[in-house]
């Protein structure tokens, strides 16, 4: 078990934290009186980066003063117009630095500055520094602009009626859009940083009043204890903060979508925007709100409720499709209808393959498509297509290598497999058809029932943040159900769901609401 | 306290339902019959009054010494010594029971399913399983009983597809030779009415006792009508034919047919009755682990699960070697052991625990 932790890296040996954080200790003195040190230490800091830009210049004529900035990070036109210009042109005897700024500089947001940590913060925001003789403080300037990618529709969530914006990379972007739906003062937004190299913004945001206190303090501790050298992207605090790391279910729900989040934040959970990716995380999750879509809110109630029967259905389906079929057809043959298995026994008489074989076969080329197809340049996608058609199709019972039936098992769990609304919970559905599968070969129905058995006691222990993963089923709460069971319409949806046994913010809103000509009467 | 979870009374009900009639179902409509003939209805009526009367006990013995199983407070209602050997002929019991259930389950699906495979195979895939939950304690037992119980009722329905098959004739007559057949006929099923009272196992963690008190009694009703209907519903199918058959309900749901083209239910009536029987094993293990673990005064269950796994085994291939043994300990031993331990001593105890709590100066 010791060699496991080394070999996963969760070594706890010192060294690792001697490499980690070299610069750190240099950077935390203050800074000095003299200008020249200052921007000495600081190219020493930034030693052998190009990018890093140092200006100086003479303030009015005669203060020596130096300007840094990390080009594309910084908006250079307004430097030289609201930064530079008035400094070396607009000069008036007798003003001291501090009332330059007041009366010539026009920059928004100019934060001073004392030690070197904080130099590096500044510049590596993108906010220009600036050290003037005679002056022990650093000024950091608000000028921080970079490209930056537009909102665009997400191309993973998508949908027919709601809103069409979606996170982007830029986090100062998402916690905009999160604040322009809850405009309500309560919502929080905090910051942690995590990554030494990196120092990844990460946010916590929620709503005060509604969020469980408990589920935030330990999400807190959770985000603090993480030290890692760099944070990519929002899965890599995902996996950081889970409570069961090796359950194939995901205990964190990811979105691209504001509306997603801002309902998550408004049901009181906490949502984890991570900088540099427009995957937020949604703590803590069920696996009923994984399977639930933005959508279903969207739709008339008795379309989504509906839409949700037949996604609970069919996600059952394509974990269990192949395996029913390897089960009925080499342990329970009685049960199919005489006329049925005679044309299923025909076409089967040509394959060499057992069952088992057979679907393993299809099942692991599905796999091998639909893998193929996601990361492929767009333009070859349509080989694949073409291509994919012939293995899993006609060509291959022609072929003699399937049978006809096979093909239609494995386009319908196919097709069940995307009704899952969201990648990854699907990816746990997908991961559990395999052994399910060699259980139904081996014993049938009754391997697959050992199966279900096996899955459902890990889900009954499963939990996210400490929330049971498959409530409200297990343990029961008839009250939430009507967003579970159904898609109960807003004048109904009187309650929050339940996150812990503690005292929570009850009711979103009034009841009796339901609309109506009589409704006012 | 050995155990930290807590379950609501819903739960504990929803436990105890497939832990009666789960194994029941399959056995009961035959003894029966072979006893009360066409009163076989009657006598799982009159059997579920052990079941009231053995959860009247233990909710009573709960109310004197909360917090605490029957292995714990055994040795304060009796000398401590005794309390101790009475403890341990409880886990016995439940040992043996354990196994038996284990070995029926066995014997049924490789009887009627999966003739080649070995029948260890069968019975130790469960236990494993069950193992698995039982480890996680009493939460994930309740849990997952829910789930498995809302299945494992389910199959109700599909009887209603048998009333056109009925012919209500084979009731008559009624109560032909008295009340007596349709008592002698009562002396199997009470027995597994007698199970009820394991909730004394689990009284500890409710974390509302009233509601544990309601659910209870839901529970041995839900029991008495099933049983009671199936044993109607397999007296109108077959009328006199049942004595010949081993497991009646199986036969009636070979009977079923859907449409023209649905038939041979029986596979899936078996995959769900697996769950049933899962739920079963887990709650008569776990109730033999958590004794266990109090008996020998443990902090943790999870040291005796395992162990205790494999003495089930042992127990249900030792304690019944062959199909006839368990038919002969089901039908005829457990008839007589079965309420004896958990109805006949847990109303001594009461009993005493009462008059001792009455006079509490000579304790």
């Amino acid at each position: 078990m010791r060699n496991l932790h080394r070999l996963l890296g969760q070594s706890k040996k010192p060294y690792f934290r001697s490499v980690q954080q070299p610069s750190r200790a240099a950077t935390t003195s203050p800074l000095s009186n003299d200008q020249q040190t200052n921007v000495e230490t600081l190219r020493k800091i930034y030693s052998n980066s190009v990018d890093v830009v140092f200006r100086s210049f003479l303030i009015g004529g005669k203060t020596q003063a130096t300007l840094i900035y990390i080009e594309g990070l910084s908006d250079t036109e307004e430097i030289n117009t609201n930064l530079l210009r008035p400094l070396m042109e607009e000069f008036e005897e007798g003003l001291s630095l501090r009332q330059l700024f007041e009366k010539k500089v026009n920059i928004s947001k100019i934060d001073a500055l004392s030690t070197y940590e904080d130099c590096v913060e500044a510049l590596s925001v993108g906010k220009p520094v600036l050290f003037h003789e005679g002056d022990s403080s650093g000024y950091a300037l608000g000028l921080n602009r970079w490209d930056k990618r537009a909102i665009e529709e997400p191309e993973a969530e998508a949908g027919i009626r709601g809103p069409r914006e979606g996170f982007t990379e830029t986090i100062s972007v998402s916690t905009a859009q999160l604040r322009r739906i809850i405009k309500s003062p309560a919502l929080k937004i905090e910051p942690v940083k995590i990554g030494s190299y990196t120092q990844t913004q990460v946010l916590i945001s929620y709503v005060e009043g509604i969020v469980d206190k408990n589920i935030l303090e330990e999400v807190r501790t959770r985000l603090s204890r993480i030290e890692i050298d760099g944070v990519l992207e929002s899965s890599y605090v995902e996996e950081m903060i889970e409570d069961n790391p090796f359950s194939p279910f995901p205990q964190v729900k990811t979105t691209e979508r504001p509306d997603t989040a801002c309902n998550a934040i408004l049901e009181g959970r906490v949502a984890i925007l991570t900088e540099g990716t427009p995957f937020v995380l949604i703590v803590p999750t069920t696996l009923f709100s994984l399977l639930q879509s933005q959508e279903d809110y969207y739709q008339r109630f008795l379309i989504s409720t509906l839409i949700r029967w037949l996604r609970y259905t069919f996600v059952t389906l394509s974990m269990l499709l192949p395996s029913l079929y390897v089960a009925i057809l080499t342990f329970h043959l009685e049960m199919v209808p005489t006329s049925l298995l005679i044309t299923m026994s025909a076409s089967r008489e040509s394959v060499p393959f057992p069952a088992l074989v057979e679907a393993l076969l299809m099942e692991v080329t599905f796999e091998v498509l639909r893998e193929a197809g996601v990361r492929l340049p767009k333009q070859v996608g349509a080989a694949v297509s073409i291509v994919g058609a012939l293995v899993i199709g006609q060509a291959a019972v022609q072929a003699g290598i399937v049978s006809a039936p096979m093909v239609i098992v494995v386009a319908i769990t196919g097709i069940a497999s995307f009704m899952v609304p969201r990648y990854n919970i699907g990816i746990a559905f997908r991961i559990l058809r395999f052994p399910v599968m060699f259980l139904a070969g081996a014993l049938g129905l009754l391997g697959i029932m050992l199966g279900l058995i096996a899955i459902l006691i890990h889900l009954c222990n499963l939990r996210s943040f400490g929330i049971p993963y498959l409530s409200p089923i297990a343990p029961f709460r008839s009250a939430d159900l009507k967003d579970v069971a159904m898609r109960a319409p807003w004048w109904m949806m009187n309650t929050r769901p339940h996150q812990t046994e503690e005292e929570f913010n009850q009711y979103r809103q009034a009841p009796a609401q339901k609309p109506g000509p009589d409704r006012n009467k | 306290m050995i155990e930290k979870g807590k379950i609501s009374g819903m739960q504990m009900g929803f436990m105890m339902y497939p832990t009666v009639v789960s194994t029941a179902i399959l056995m009961v409509p035959s003894v029966t019959e072979k006893y009360a003939h066409n009163d076989l209805w009657i006598s799982t009526l009159l059997a579920s009054l052990v079941g009231f009367i053995s959860m009247y006990i233990a909710y009573q013995l709960h109310r004197l010494y909360p917090n605490q199983t029957v292995i714990q407070y055994s040795v304060h209602i009796i000398p401590r010594l005794a309390g101790k050997v009475l403890g341990l002929l409880f886990l016995f019991f439940y040992l043996h029971s354990t196994g038996a259930v284990v070995r029926e389950y066995a014997d049924f699906i490789s009887d009627a399913f999966l003739p080649q495979t070995p029948m260890i195979f069968i019975a130790s895939s469960l236990l494993l399983l069950s193992a698995f939950s039982v480890r996680y304690g009493v939460e994930s037992v309740a849990r997952s009983a829910f789930i498995f119980t809302i299945i494992f009722a389910f199959p109700v329905i599909f009887l209603l597809l048998l009333i056109p098959d009925l012919t209500p004739g084979n009731i008559l007559p009624v109560m032909e030779h008295g009340i007596l057949p349709s008592l002698r006929g009562a002396i199997v099923p009470q027995s597994w009415f007698s199970e009820f009272f394991m909730i004394s196992f689990f009284l500890p963690f409710l974390s509302d006792i009233r509601k544990g008190r309601k659910w209870g009694l839901i529970s041995v009703f839900a029991a008495m009508i099933s049983l009671t209907t199936i044993n109607l519903t397999i007296l109108l199918l077959f009328g006199d034919r049942v004595s010949g058959m081993s497991y009646p309900v199986l036969n009636a749901f070979r009977y079923i047919r859907m449409g023209v083209f649905f038939e041979n239910f029986e596979a899936i009536i078996m995959a769900i009755w697996i769950l049933g029987n899962f739920v079963k094993v887990s709650v008569f293990y776990y109730s033999a682990s958590l004794g266990l673990a109090q008996w020998l005064n443990l902090k943790d269950i999870k040291p005796v699960v395992l162990p205790l796994g494999i003495l089930i085994i042992i127990f249900a291939y030792w304690s019944l070697p062959s199909f006839q043994d368990v038919t002969y300990y089901l039908t005829g031993t457990f008839a007589y052991y079965g309420p004896l331990m958990q109805t006949i001593i847990p109303a001594c105890l009461l009993s005493i625990a009462f008059v001792r709590r009455k006079r509490p100066s000579s304790s």
